[in-house]
């Protein structure tokens, strides 16, 4: 049993920052969470599912109807939880400006993991700005204790003022460990009953949305300016520091943590200030104000866009200090880079300029030491695992757009398969950004036949993607006569995030039965032309595509899918079996001689096999070999031999 | 509270996605915070499963709650389940004093395995990783946990030696009592075998 | 002469426009393959030397090399090569029926071959419409599907690159002078790989002066409104003609050989090769009578098919005029003359033409970190 949920008040438990967010959403006695898996937030839901059966918890189809699903939860008078990563925060923000303005009744909450420095993302995209575009309160946790009390709070602060609130975690937080000490579960009286026949105006009886606009709009400024007022009180906001700092840092989330720790390392406790803010939006003026007063110098330590410095900026613009008699450092004056992650090296690099250290910004270890000055150590580029489905996959649709000739191209998606854009996926795509929009774009390439572009279309996407939001282009596609080839990786769950379930599959995400949706039967109903085959089967798959991408008269033009169904090597069901057993028969082998000039290891470069150059030969790396056989298909000269398990 | 040989202690546990990692650096920071230390443990996980380099940043303290990110040069010991990374971490994070523990069996990275770069000897290796540290321990952990049953073993092989070392107040009743709230019984008898198998290979003087 | 690598085949004949799509380079590896009648680069290869650039009759043609190892002789620089003997000839009384373009000449050695066991399977290349199509056959029904003259280049070394890379041997192929020197280059066993055999049993090459490119006269056709896919078949006449015929399902259209020949292949240019140099038996047209072909006898065993085809009915043969000999001479003259000029021309006779291009490799992306 999970300390989460047994845990009593008091004790002290070793957690990662998503578990402290699960815990805190457990004592605020939330009844349903929605989200959909990305990194880094999808241990919130995964926890959830798997610890409680008292709340629904659901992986939704995309992050817009999970805000949905748990909205009306809160409509219903529910505490709700809705979990995304920031990008998704993007493809439910239509939604979430409506819901800001109409107003929520059970305590709301959305938890946003934003990735600062892009460590599993393709974007280095911040949620913050959505507090304040959507004119909603924000909370921003410093360390794992925060992050369970101000979940905690969080729904508190939500029912206090009717509205949603966004608590922006980042992935050195709810990926990283620490101790958090417990607060008490509570025993929820969870009786939903949605109440619509109230005053339109009445925010806990009448029917909830967004008109009369002049007059919402106007009540969610209220709600604001209450939430500041809140905030000014709030224990997130701390001080530590001398009275009168020579340099104020001012910091929040993380950066926290960076900040105190460098500061102890410079040994300049005595010159420097910590102003840790916790309630980042709408800015509380007071704690701020009164800090400013104290200093001349001003340091911000954020991540990643200046956000804090912009608003601090303004309030002090608007305030009675003297601003002549202040510095802001940060983003704005250079001293911390506008992109990238923070780190103790860069707080580090920040104060030695600004406070003139003689140490300046280099760690004095570094110096002497030599292993500063190694060669180059090669870089370990990720790829797909051995026996993954997307090499083959790769493989096979590169080999069909090369043998069309006529510079066809791939557009990405999302998921393990964007690994597609790298050696490792035989740099295969050629575009690549946000969920669903692989097929959106080939929807636009596809009609430029008008404008004499001949190139084949081709477009991936996973099978969680085409429920998430490749359906619609492909709606699209069909509708307006487009022409091109969606090829869906379809591995049997949402691999890059660790398998959460996915309407496609016969299991919900108690891992209870679920009606499936099929894919390909969607797809035809659509009116596509489809097909399914093995991706582990490289002439099957190559000659289905090659019919589909330079096809015979009758199927020329429209749409195509090829559904690749192969389930990824490290889901439960295939983790651990092999089909083959694998081996290198060394006679046949011609290394790279012409003829082959070992396409296995040069080329299709499965982390199953090993080069050994000094034979000149391929072999098997029997601790990673996953045993599904591709290598075999690839070799021409009948060396790699697959034989099946009994 | 037994005080540590240094405060904060910072522990780097390195190899490549999929050597189980992220599992060895929570046991060993459940250890340790069922002892009462503050414990951070600092890791990315999510693209850097498929085959790249993984890192965890586990640091302790008896008095303050860390960042989950260690200053540069600033490591008192590496764990390393991959002998190379062992090389990538210590460019960034060694330091004169720092102690390394390195498992011997190599992973080759995609660009080694294509031929664009070349793998450096394990003999180079353990002479610069010798040269880098101030003191070192060398073995096969992969070829010891295949024998117990498993490759992926390693990991609590690994485990099993730094607190062979002595250098953390690592407590087997502690592990075995984390194993047994994590896994099945006869998974918990694996799991000390490793254990005690890499505490083994520690020679202390 | 040297050898380089996939890099300068790419580099100088598959982009540079100089390649005839004759498919020698091609399914002789993982890389090179031949998709219709296109060769594409699957994937890239870094070898410095490669069969595909010694089997490519346009990087050069070490007629030396050739001369020795398939006829055992020195080269001398004659126009019709080497041979044993000349003959006018076509098909024989127990040739089975077909549609012939002239006198049925290499159907009737085919199928003499594959009777006689001296070959197992040939490939040849057969047509869908226009469109040429290599064909392995086994039988003399199949010989007669492929019996028609194609206009379009196509890769149809590929096929027996595929088929001896399978293990075939003892093998048949007919095909134009690019492609028989793609062949004979292949048979010297360039790079000297120690489990090579020679794959053929009887080599027919057949006389050609040019050929066209498929996507050129797809486009042309389609400028004259017509649709390439429904095309059934072409003829192009012997001169004076000065229309070619493309027939429909239901006319014959006449298209101007003026425009027609501005599709030649610029490859073939540079092509010094009219009679098909390097085989056992080669065959063209006789332009004094359309009902007979010219037919080269270059080796022995080519002689001894002859011999035993005319034994078994499926070959006549009679000897040729002097005066057609002299014809064929000056035209073959004439072409390999031209042939050398246009290589001094795009500077293939440079010395820097056979260096090794210096290529930037691709970029490398760390990932995600």
């Amino acid at each position: 049993m999970s300390p989460l949920t047994r845990g009593n008040p008091g004790e002290t438990h070793l957690m990662m920052g998503n578990e402290a967010i699960v815990r805190g959403a457990l004592e605020a006695g939330i009844s349903v969470a929605a989200g959909y898996p990305g990194t880094p937030s999808s241990e919130i839901i995964e926890t959830l599912a798997k610890i409680s059966d008292d709340i629904y918890t659901e992986w939704s189809v995309n992050e817009k109807v999970a805000l949905e699903v748990a909205a009306a939860a809160s409509f219903a008078g529910l505490r709700s939880l809705a979990v995304m990563k920031q990008p998704g925060v993007n493809v439910a923000a239509d939604f979430l400006m409506h819901l800001a303005l109409s107003g929520v009744r059970g305590g709301m909450v959305i938890v946003a993991a934003d990735d600062p420095g892009a460590l599993s993302s393709i974007n280095e995209g911040e949620t913050r700005l959505y507090a304040k575009l959507m004119e909603i309160p924000m909370l921003e946790p410093g360390n794992f204790q925060e992050a369970r009390e101000m979940t905690c709070w969080a729904f508190e602060l939500s029912e206090t003022l009717n509205m949603p609130v966004l608590l922006r975690t980042v992935t050195r937080l709810s990926h990283a460990s620490g101790r958090v000490t417990l607060g008490k579960l509570p025993i929820p009286d969870r009786k939903a009953f949605f109440r619509f026949d109230g005053d339109m105006l009445d925010p806990m009886e009448g029917p909830i949305m967004t008109p009369p606009v002049g007059i919402k709009h106007q009540s969610q400024q209220k709600k604001l300016q209450q939430a500041a007022k809140l905030f000014e009180e709030s224990p997130f906001n701390t001080y530590e520091g001398p009275e009168s700092p020579e340099l104020l840092i001012i910091t929040t989330s993380i950066c926290d943590l960076y900040s105190k720790e460098v500061v102890a390392l410079l040994g300049v406790k005595d010159r420097v200030g910590v102003l840790k803010l916790g309630t980042t939006w709408p800015l509380p003026a007071q704690p701020v104000l009164s800090r400013l007063a104290t200093t001349r110098n001003v340091l911000f330590v954020e991540e990643v866009q200046p956000f804090i410095e912009e608003a601090v900026k303004v309030l002090a613009a608007g305030s009675q200090l003297d601003l002549s008699s202040l510095t802001f450092y940060g983003k704005y004056s250079r001293h911390i880079p506008m992109a990238g992650e923070m780190n103790p090296e860069r707080v580090t690099a920040a104060l030695s300029t600004i406070l003139r250290l003689e140490s300046g910004p280099v760690s004095p270890v570094s110096k002497n030491y030599p292993g500063t000055s190694l060669p180059p150590i090669p870089p370990r580029e990720i790829s797909f695992c051995p026996g993954c489905p997307h090499r083959a996959s790769f493989f096979s649709i590169n080999t069909v757009l090369q043998l069309d000739n006529r510079q066809g191209f791939t557009c990405g998606d999302i998921g393990c398969y964007s690994m597609g854009m790298l050696p490792g996926g035989f740099f295969t795509l050629k575009t690549l950004h946000s969920m669903g929009s692989g097929s959106g774009l080939a929807s636009g390439f596809g009609k430029l036949d008008k404008f004499g572009m001949d190139q084949p279309v081709v477009a991936v996407c996973g099978d969680s993607t085409f429920f998430h939001s490749a359906m619609p282009p492909l709606v699209n596609a069909i509708h307006n006569r487009s022409a091109f080839t969606l090829v869906i990786l379809d591995n049997s769950g949402t691999a890059m995030t660790g398998f959460q379930p996915h309407p496609g599959l016969p299991v919900d995400t108690k891992g209870n039965q679920a009606p499936p949706i099929d894919i390909e039967r969607v797809c035809r109903a659509m009116g596509a032309t489809t097909r399914t085959c093995d991706p582990f089967d490289l002439k099957a798959t190559q000659k289905q595509l090659l019919e589909f991408i330079n096809g015979k008269e009758e199927n020329q033009g429209g749409v195509k899918v090829l559904i690749l169904k192969q389930a990824c090597a490290l889901s439960p069901k295939k983790r651990h079996t092999q089909s083959f057993e694998v081996a290198v028969d060394p006679d046949r082998c011609i290394g790279e001689a012409c003829g082959c000039n070992r396409i296995c290891t040069r080329v299709f470069a499965c982390p199953g096999l090993i080069w050994d150059a000094e034979n000149n030969r391929a072999t098997i790396n029997d601790v990673l070999c996953a045993g599904c056989g591709v290598c075999a298909s690839v070799c021409p000269q009948n060396a790699i031999q697959r034989k099946e398990f009994p | 509270m037994i005080a540590l040989n240094h405060d904060p202690y910072n522990l780097i546990i390195t190899g490549v996605g999929g050597q189980g990692n992220v599992i060895s650096s929570r046991m060993i920071g459940n250890m340790l915070s069922a002892r009462g230390f503050q414990v951070t443990i600092g890791e990315t996980f999510g693209a850097s499963q498929r085959g790249g380099a993984v890192m965890s940043h586990v640091r302790i303290s008896s008095t303050t709650t860390l960042s989950p990110q260690i200053p540069e040069h600033q490591a008192h010991m590496v764990v390393s389940l991959e002998p190379m990374e062992t090389l990538r971490v210590l460019e960034s994070y060694g330091n004169p004093d720092v102690g390394v523990i390195c498992n011997t069996r190599p992973t080759h990275p995609i660009g080694v395995i294509s031929g664009r770069l070349s793998y450096p000897s394990m003999e180079e290796m353990e002479k610069t990783i010798t040269r880098l540290s101030a003191r070192s321990w060398f073995f096969d952990a992969t070829a010891m946990a295949t024998k117990i049953g498993d490759p992926i073993f390693a990991n609590i092989i690994m485990a099993g030696a730094l607190a062979g070392t002595g250098e953390l107040p690592l407590d087997r009743n502690v592990f075995e009592e984390t194993l047994k709230s994590k896994f099945p019984p006869n998974k918990v008898a694996l799991n000390l075998e490793a254990y005690d198998k890499g505490y083994g290979m520690i020679n202390r003087d | 002469m040297q050898i380089l690598g996939p890099t300068e085949l790419s580099h100088r004949i598959l982009n540079g426009d100089l390649c005839t799509s004759c498919g020698a380079c091609a399914d002789l590896c993982p890389y090179l393959k031949s998709h219709g009648v296109k060769i594409a680069n699957v994937f890239a290869c870094d070898r410095e030397t490669g069969r595909c650039y010694a089997a490519c009759p346009k990087t050069g043609v070490d007629e030396t090399l050739l001369s020795e190892t398939l006829f055992a002789l020195p080269w001398k620089d004659a126009p019709l090569g080497h041979y044993r003997r000349l003959y006018m000839a076509k098909q024989g009384p127990k040739t089975p029926k077909g549609n012939y373009q002239n006198g049925g000449t290499v159907s009737s050695l085919v199928i003499a071959a594959l009777e006689q066991g001296v070959i197992d399977k040939a490939v040849l290349t057969g047509s869908d419409g226009i469109m040429p199509r290599p064909r392995m056959v086994t039988t003399a029904g199949q010989v007669l599907e492929c019996a028609t003259s194609k206009y379009i280049a196509a890769p149809t070394m590929a096929r027996l690159n595929r088929a001896a890379t399978e293990g075939d041997r003892n093998l048949g192929m007919v095909g134009t002078p690019c492609q028989m020197t793609g062949l004979a280059s292949l048979r010297t066993n360039p790079l000297a790989r120690s489990d090579f055999e020679d794959p053929m049993g009887m080599v027919i090459g057949i006389f050609c002066t040019w050929a066209l490119s498929a996507q050129g006269l797809f486009s042309y056709l389609e400028r004259q409104e017509i649709d390439p896919l429904a095309v059934r078949s072409m003829d192009i006449p012997p001169p004076p003609a000065e229309n070619a015929l493309i027939a429909l399902e239901e006319e014959v259209k006449e298209l101007p050989l003026d425009d027609i020949r501005k599709l030649v292949l610029p490859g073939c240019s540079v092509c010094p090769d009219m009679t098909a140099l390097w085989t056992d038996l080669s065959v063209g047209a006789l332009e004094e009578n359309p009902e007979w072909n010219t037919l080269i006898v270059r080796t022995e065993r080519g002689e001894a098919l002859v011999d035993r085809a005319v034994e078994t009915g499926l070959l006549e043969i009679q000897p040729i005029s002097q005066t057609s000999v002299d014809n064929l001479t000056l035209a073959a003259a004439n072409k390999r003359k031209r042939a050398l000029a246009a290589r001094e021309r795009l500077g293939m006779l440079d010395p820097a033409f056979q260096k090794p291009v210096e290529v930037q490799p691709k970029q490398t992306i760390m990932g995600f970190k």
